[in-house]
């Protein structure tokens, strides 16, 4: 194609160092060399120093540190320093936050042997027996129960006749009240009856 | 289902509890304090001058027994001659309605409910719904005893009233009574209060003990 231009590379032989760079690599290596073997030296310096004396000094704390710390202790109230200078709030919230009481107590409280220990006469003395007595007529409606199951013929009969003759007022007063077109009566009376009070 | 602590802050509201409610029928509950109608009215006033009817004829057999007391049988005298031994019929008549006054009077007075009424459930109450006052009561017995047909006015009044109640602005209600009426219920262990603190059953005190008389006692 015309205008194409290829470019091709070819190895080009590295040109002969200078003096001067010959002896610049010369002085790094041989600067490097002496790095390297310095380190070295303090390596092996250290293992042989160091340790020993560490050895050394640690054997010694092991035996001065208890007594100080005894002393110490022996010398303040660690009691009024905790009180003082540690915020117990903090601990004890974060130790409740970090714990499940209730599964705690579950697993590690015998509650049947504090049952047993409990003072049951004192709680049913502050037990509210007979409201609860009262609670427990009127939630299974005991009166009526009662009324259902010992209601005579003749209580029956009475509240059937009282019942129909109610019906008949009511019939009454309907038929009354339509031929006169008139919408219903007013019944309310004054007063409580003594039947709902 | 109500629980305990629901129920005890009604208490403290004041609701009645419903154990301490009389035993009423659920389908008679709508019709307490309502103004009864003629036909109920009607059959109690029935009851009642029957009941005084008896006992006046009841009156006259004692007079009739009473007699041969004061006046032994003779020769001239015959068992049967009623007119000899009894008072006439106008006199008893009197004696009936006099008898009946006097009977709507006291009971009216002191429960509200005659026989009749006690029968069918009504009872006759006053403006303020209360019991009539002895007045009234006796007001009412002798309008009601000389008027009877009054009653009728019942049968077309707007409120079922009488022409007795429209004038002495008396009412008659259903209160269907359970139990005997007049008298007092006796304390029930909810009259006592109720609380974490009460002494209700306690050792100390009976369970009818009543927190009146407790506070006496201490």
């Amino acid at each position: 194609m015309p205008g194409e231009v290829i470019l091709v590379t070819r190895p080009v032989p590295a040109p002969a160092p200078t003096p001067l760079e010959a002896l610049r690599v010369l002085l790094a290596s041989t600067v490097g060399m002496a790095a390297g073997t310095a380190a070295t030296m303090a390596a092996l310096a250290e293992q042989a120093i160091v340790t020993p004396v560490a050895n050394v000094v640690n054997a010694s704390l092991d035996r001065l540190v208890p007594v100080i710390a005894d002393a110490v202790i022996e010398r303040i109230d660690l009691t009024d320093l905790v009180l003082e200078r540690v915020d117990l709030h903090r601990i004890v919230e974060s130790a409740l936050d970090s714990l499940d009481l209730t599964d705690l107590v579950i697993q590690r409280v015998d509650v049947n042997a504090i049952v047993a220990e409990a003072d049951i006469d004192a709680v049913i003395d502050r037990v509210p027996i007979l409201p609860l007595a009262n609670y427990v007529i009127d939630e299974i409606n005991l009166p009526q129960i009662i009324r259902d199951s010992t209601s005579g013929i003749a209580g029956d009969a009475l509240n059937t006749m009282r019942r129909q003759s109610a019906g008949a007022d009511d019939l009454v007063s309907r038929i009354v009240d339509r031929a006169t077109f008139r919408k219903g009566r007013k019944l309310d009376a004054p007063g409580t009856p003594e039947s709902l009070s | 289902m109500t629980t305990f602590r629901e129920y005890r802050e009604d208490l403290d509201r004041g609701v009645t509890p419903a154990h301490t409610l009389p035993a009423l029928p659920s389908y008679a509950v709508p019709l307490q304090g309502n103004r009864a109608g003629f036909v109920s009215r009607a059959i109690a006033a029935c009851i009642d001058v029957l009941l005084i009817f008896l006992v006046v004829l009841g009156t006259v057999a004692v007079i009739w027994m009473v007699s041969f007391i004061v006046q032994p049988l003779n020769a001239q005298s015959d068992a049967l001659n009623l007119q000899q031994r009894v008072p006439r019929v106008a006199v008893m008549i009197l004696y009936g309605y006099g008898l009946n006054v006097l009977y709507w009077t006291v009971f009216w007075a002191t429960s509200g409910r005659t026989v009749g009424n006690l029968v069918m459930g009504l009872r006759v109450v006053n403006r303020k719904g209360e019991h009539p006052s002895w007045v009234g009561a006796f007001t009412r017995a002798v309008f009601c005893t000389v008027f009877p047909i009054g009653l009728a006015w019942s049968i077309v009044s707007g409120a079922n009233r009488s022409v007795q109640d429209v004038v002495l602005r008396t009412s008659v209600i259903y209160d269907w009574v359970v139990g005997i009426p007049g008298l007092r219920r006796s304390p029930t262990w909810s009259d006592t209060p109720a609380g974490p603190d009460v002494t209700i059953g306690s050792r100390d005190t009976t369970p009818l003990q009543t927190a009146a008389e407790q506070g006496e006692a201490t």
